[in-house]
């Protein structure tokens, strides 16, 4: 038994029950903002001691728990994500009908469960992680209960969410009924080529691009997307989108090379479905979030030609990517936010005349949409720069033209929201108030992608270290 | 290390910029000065460079090396040789003239500094980087500023200004994904892995030791081609250049038409002739055919444009034909031309834009038939007009010509055909280009012109210091072509090696 | 029973029987009541499969857990919720040939892969509730622990869920 192994888990954990209860003891109609700050104060402390957790490598309980640079990585770019996205939620959560508190503590449960995602080695432990991030986001996407499309959104999500799982746990199953075994190690030597891997790694991958919102299981995302609370949607859009790489990335690389089918090319499909579907589907959206989740499904088809060339180069660049993605998607929500809060919508339409109202935010969009765009010197490039020559490295040149090519269609889409918030004239004239937080985080998501795109070598640099934990 | 010129060059209009965002929005006039101070430090140390360049011994001076991202093998270098000594001038010229042009923006003029100042700033990036991921990251940068430019303080009547915008971007952007992918291709393929780098000389060494196959050369340019020729409006690509330039603020249009353009003909020779030369070589026939087309088929649009500013962008593309036939001799002195050609038509096209700016300004009209015999109330912007226009047909004397001239001379040999035809486009340029200045400045007096402002105050500034270059550069072409030349005679060995290469249309 | 034998065989295939046709009558039963209690069977029913593959405890928890509480939960919040008439509140889809179709080829898909697939078969070693506790508290700790996460934190979204319905009554 090794506990400093799950030392982040269980940190998060308690935290999260801490919350509970000091819930308990405060007065009913209390405001629970300093919870909030309790949650962003206890997830910054363990940011900064994950810091010093890098070169400290093992497998503990028998294999199954991994503890390496790699898992780490993801867990601080988790960790960021959750702290970012709680300090702009703190308004939000202010004037939530009920039940705060408890909105940190799902959060907090949701970042445990990626952790676990990221650590996992073995097919029960990612799938026990997978559903725990699952269920909390069940919960916290129907969390407005008397508004519609919230609770419709929620209920899409389950049925859906619990599709994918039931395949994938069916595919997990034929895995282990072809090797016997559970752990990542003991699967790839005993998995043997035969039809009922190949069943099961495609029921596996299914799960997995249902988790990334892959082609073509990405149907839910838009609608999930726009009916959830901004703060959770943003935290699905990174979160789980990188907690499925995550898990994804480490069974591609330990699990399935050795079995002699190409599963690249499976891989190849996916991506280039992702890159065209989302971005062509988001340019006819007039609704910020849709629009938002259809660049997260383009996203993930970059993303997925990090994983074609099978070495580290390519995960280097899958890592670097999302954790710059944390910080464009909360750029975009924060501003989001502020903006929902203020005309209580969030079409193009309301985002309307923004440089005028509160030129600040309109910069920090501006600036978060095209990072995901990939014009440089946004860290978006840096990042896209990585993905694509790793797979022209690898041969695919093809996939990284469309994906250029693409990218800069994008750009269509992500000006037209520009256009908006420059050119359209304010749908009102009420002063724009902007909470100081959701200010925070915005031009703190801004200044961290702009500085990444201009310095990217520290976070190159660790994103390599982790990436070769992965590949020896 | 000494004083570091080129980055004061670089970064004085993104420090004007910084120091704008935390001025009020209402101080215009204060936010116009810190504008028009970092673009005059910019203006005068590019002087110092051009001028302080020596270009007896040649090769790259004020070179600044920092470490930057070694592990991708990019480093922040900078460095000019005889190709992009002109080109920084150009910009910071331009960029100078474009601020005092634009002094009369009183519509949100925080923004458009701010904006105005950073475009400069990528494009001068471009010019003096000697790497090129540094390369890749200023020639980005500039497209999106100029979309916000556009929509907001342009102006169009044929298309909407949206659209305008809007196309520029996407087929820029477009081609720069092809671009980016050829570029990446090179990277990749030119040295093994680990042993990368980004650096341009180390680049154009891995392609004359034969680290680059011809078949892999072909390609790679041709995607490289791709991204350049849309760049530099090359025919097909061409269509985004008049909308845009109708469509964009004065400033915006000289600074794209003037030396934007100019990133396309910089890049196909400092990236396509020199790291991909066999490339280069092999597609040479086709760009030089899409030159002609370029000179022929603009010059003929032109001649029907009512709206002076279609006029002006159709006359840009064809006068890049000139450029492109130039570059794809593949010959000394058609480079030559070609560099030279580009800087005269980078100061003729701002002069040609700000004086069209200042009469739309003055009369609210660009529409040519509205307009005539200007020349009695602005005699002033008439001078101006006059002298881009004489520039624009190659008038002896003045910037144009003696780069036009060598232009042919240099082709002549490689293309006959091609040259005989764009020397003959010089007729159609002469032809709309008189038509225009008639229509506009001379005939009868027009009364309703009568209230109308000529230049004064701050509209001095573009016509004294894009006419001085104007005049200067034309009696005194060496100035130019010498320094241009620095830049190109050591290409000799390179040029005479590719020689007898395999061409699109057989050998040679 | 031995591994194989026919009475193994019979039993399996009549369970298996019991099992899938309960689980048609969950989808194509009109009323939501009854559909609630085939489940029950089909839980049943899966349950003795455990047992013809001598995993005792398992069957005990699929027969307690699904079959006795689930499926029980499940027809109290059918009653609970539904208001309107109870024959008709499991309408027809009429997706029905789609739904069909891609079933038939999903099951076709995983049975070829089934039947094609040499199989390693084990020597069929008894798994007590004993080991199975042992190694949830060494080896799968994490993984427990984190069900119980789990489970707290469904407890806590039926509470929020709760709240949320009846703020909004």
């Amino acid at each position: 038994m090794n506990f400093d192994a799950l030392m982040l888990e269980m940190a998060v954990a308690l935290l999260a029950l801490l919350i509970l209860v000091a819930d308990l003891l405060m007065e009913p109609g209390q405001s629970r903002r300093k919870l909030g700050y309790l949650a962003i104060a206890g997830l910054t402390g363990l940011l900064l001691v994950s810091l010093g957790r890098y070169g400290m490598q093992g497998a503990f309980f028998n294999g199954l728990f991994l503890q390496d640079d790699y898992a780490l990585f993801f867990k601080q770019t988790f960790l960021i994500g959750a702290i970012l996205v709680c300090l702009f939620s703190l308004d939000t959560v202010d004037n939530l009908p009920h039940s705060r508190a408890e909105f940190y503590v799902l959060l907090l449960f949701a970042v445990v469960g990626m952790m676990i995602l990221a650590s996992a080695n073995d097919l029960i432990t990612l799938y026990v992680g997978i559903e725990l991030m699952t269920f909390s986001f069940f919960i916290l996407v129907g969390y407005v209960l008397c508004e519609t499309k919230s609770t419709e959104a929620a209920i899409k999500y389950l049925v859906l969410a619990s599709a994918a799982s039931a395949v994938m746990l069916y595919g997990m199953s034929l895995l282990f009924g072809i090797a016997g075994q559970l752990s990542y190690n003991a699967l790839a030597k005993g998995l043997t080529a035969s039809p009922a891997l190949i069943v099961g790694g495609v029921m596996v991958l299914s799960g997995f691009a249902f988790k990334i919102a892959a082609p073509p299981f990405h149907m839910w995302a838009p609608d999930v997307y726009e009916g959830a609370p901004i703060p959770v949607t943003a935290l699905l859009a990174m979160g789980s989108k990188a907690a499925g790489f995550a898990a994804m990335v480490r069974i591609f690389a330990e699990v399935f090379p050795g079995t002699g089918y190409p599963w690249p090319l499976l891989l190849l499909l996916l991506s280039g479905a992702a890159m065209l579907v989302g971005n062509l589907a988001a340019i006819p959206q007039t609704n910020l979030k849709r629009m938002l989740a259809y660049s997260s499904v383009a996203q993930a088809g970059y993303l997925l030609t990090g994983m074609l060339s099978g070495g580290f180069a390519g995960v280097k660049g899958v890592l670097f990517y999302l954790m710059i993605y944390v910080f464009a998607n909360v750029g975009a929500f924060a501003v989001l936010t502020a903006v929902s809060r203020h005309r209580n919508g969030e079409t193009i339409g309301d985002i309307a005349g923004l440089s005028r109202k509160a030129p600040v935010l309109a910069v920090v969009m501006t600036v978060s949409l095209l990072s995901m765009a990939g014009i440089p010197p946004l860290a978006g490039f840096v990042g896209k720069f990585f993905l694509f020559s790793s797979a022209i490295d690898a041969g695919y040149l093809w996939i990284a033209v469309l994906g250029f090519v693409l990218s800069m269609v994008s750009v269509y889409y992500y000006l037209n929201v520009v256009k908006s918030m420059y050119l359209g004239a304010p749908a009102d004239d009420r002063p724009f108030e902007i909470a100081m937080p959701v200010r925070v985080t915005a031009v703190f998501a801004m200044a961290a992608t702009l500085a990444m795109g201009v310095y990217p070598g520290p976070l190159s640099q660790l994103a390599e270290t982790a990436a070769k934990t992965v590949f020896k | 290390m000494s004083f570091p010129v080129l980055s004061t060059i670089l970064f004085a209009p993104i420090a004007g910029a910084a120091a704008i965002t935390f001025l009020p929005t209402t101080a215009g006039s204060t936010i116009k000065k810190v504008s028009a101070a970092s673009m005059g430090i910019s203006f005068l140390l590019s002087l110092m460079v051009f001028f302080g360049y020596n270009w007896q011994t040649g090769g790259m001076q004020f070179v600044e090396t920092l470490t930057w991202l070694p592990e991708m093998g990019a480093s922040y270098s900078l460095g000019v040789d005889g190709l992009s000594a002109p080109m920084i001038l150009l910009t910071a010229l331009i960029g100078f003239a474009g601020v005092f042009a634009s002094w009369r923006v009183d519509e949100r003029p925080k923004e458009f500094f701010i904006l105005f100042l950073l475009l400069v700033a990528g494009v001068a990036g471009t010019f003096v980087a000697r790497d090129l991921f540094l390369f890749l990251l200023c020639y980005e940068v500039v497209v999106i500023p100029i979309y916000i430019m556009i929509i907001l303080w342009g102006s169009s009547k044929r298309v909407t200004k949206e659209y305008a915008a809007m196309k520029l971007t996407i087929y820029l952007l477009l081609g720069s994904a092809f671009l980016l992918a050829g570029i990446l291709m090179l990277y990749l393929n030119a040295y093994p892995a680990g042993a990368r780098t980004f650096s341009m000389e180390a680049l154009a060494k891995a392609a004359s030791s034969g680290a680059l196959s011809p078949e892999f050369q072909k390609f790679a340019f041709f995607f490289v081609m791709l991204g350049f020729g849309s760049l530099l409006s090359m025919w097909p690509f061409h269509s985004w250049s008049p909308d845009g330039y109708a469509g964009a603020p004065t400033a915006v249009s000289m600074v794209h038409a003037g030396v934007l353009k100019k990133i396309g003909g910089y890049g196909l020779i400092r990236i396509g002739l020199l790291m991909l030369p066999l490339g280069f070589k092999f597609w040479a026939p086709l760009i030089a055919a899409f030159g002609v087309a370029n000179v022929a088929y603009a010059a003929f649009i032109a001649l029907v444009q009512k709206d002076m500013k279609y006029v002006v962008g159709y006359s840009s593309v064809s006068h890049m034909g000139y450029v492109l036939i130039g570059i794809a001799a593949a010959d000394v002195i058609g480079i030559n031309g070609a560099v030279a050609n580009m800087f005269a038509h980078g100061v003729m096209s701002a002069l040609f834009f700000a004086m069209i700016g200042h009469i739309y300004h003055a009369t609210h009209t660009r529409h040519i038939p509205d307009l005539g015999g200007l020349a009695h109330q602005m005699p002033r912007a008439t001078v101006g007009f006059f002298l881009a226009g004489m520039a624009s047909l190659g008038l002896p004397g003045l910037i144009s010509f003696v780069p036009e001239f060598t232009i042919f001379v240099g082709s002549f040999k490689a293309f006959p055909l091609f040259a005989v035809l764009a020397i003959a486009g010089i007729i159609l340029t002469a032809l709309y280009v008189l038509r225009v200045l008639a229509d506009v400045l001379f005939g009868p007096r027009r009364s309703e012109w009568d209230g109308v402002h000529d230049l004064h105050g701050a509209d001095w500034v573009p016509l004294v210091v894009l006419g001085a270059f104007l005049i200067g550069f034309g009696f005194f072409p060496s100035l130019l072509m010498d320094v241009v030349n620095s830049g190109i005679e050591p290409l000799t060995p390179l040029l005479v090696k590719i020689k007898t290469a395999a061409t699109l249309w057989g050998g040679l | 029973m031995e591994n194989g034998g026919l009475m193994h065989t019979l039993a399996f295939f009549l369970l298996s029987g019991i099992t899938l046709a309960a689980a048609m009558g969950v989808v194509f039963k009109r009323n939501l009541v009854h559909s609630a209690f085939l489940l029950s069977v089909t839980f049943l029913g899966v349950a003795g499969l455990y047992m013809t593959l001598q995993a005792e405890f398992m069957a005990a928890v699929q027969a307690l857990v699904y079959s006795g509480a689930v499926a029980v939960l499940v027809v109290i919040g059918v009653m609970l919720t539904h208001r309107q008439q109870m024959s008709r509140s499991n309408p027809p889809n009429k997706m029905l040939l789609v739904g069909a179709l891609a079933a038939l080829s999903v099951v076709g898909a995983i049975v070829w892969a089934i039947l094609a697939t040499p199989w390693k078969v084990g020597k069929g070693s008894v798994v007590t509730a004993g080991d199975i506790g042992r190694r949830f508290l060494t080896d799968f700790a994490p993984p427990f622990e984190a069900v119980a996460l789990l489970l707290l934190a469904a407890l806590i979204g039926a509470v929020v869920l709760f709240k949320g319905g009846k703020a909004q009554s």
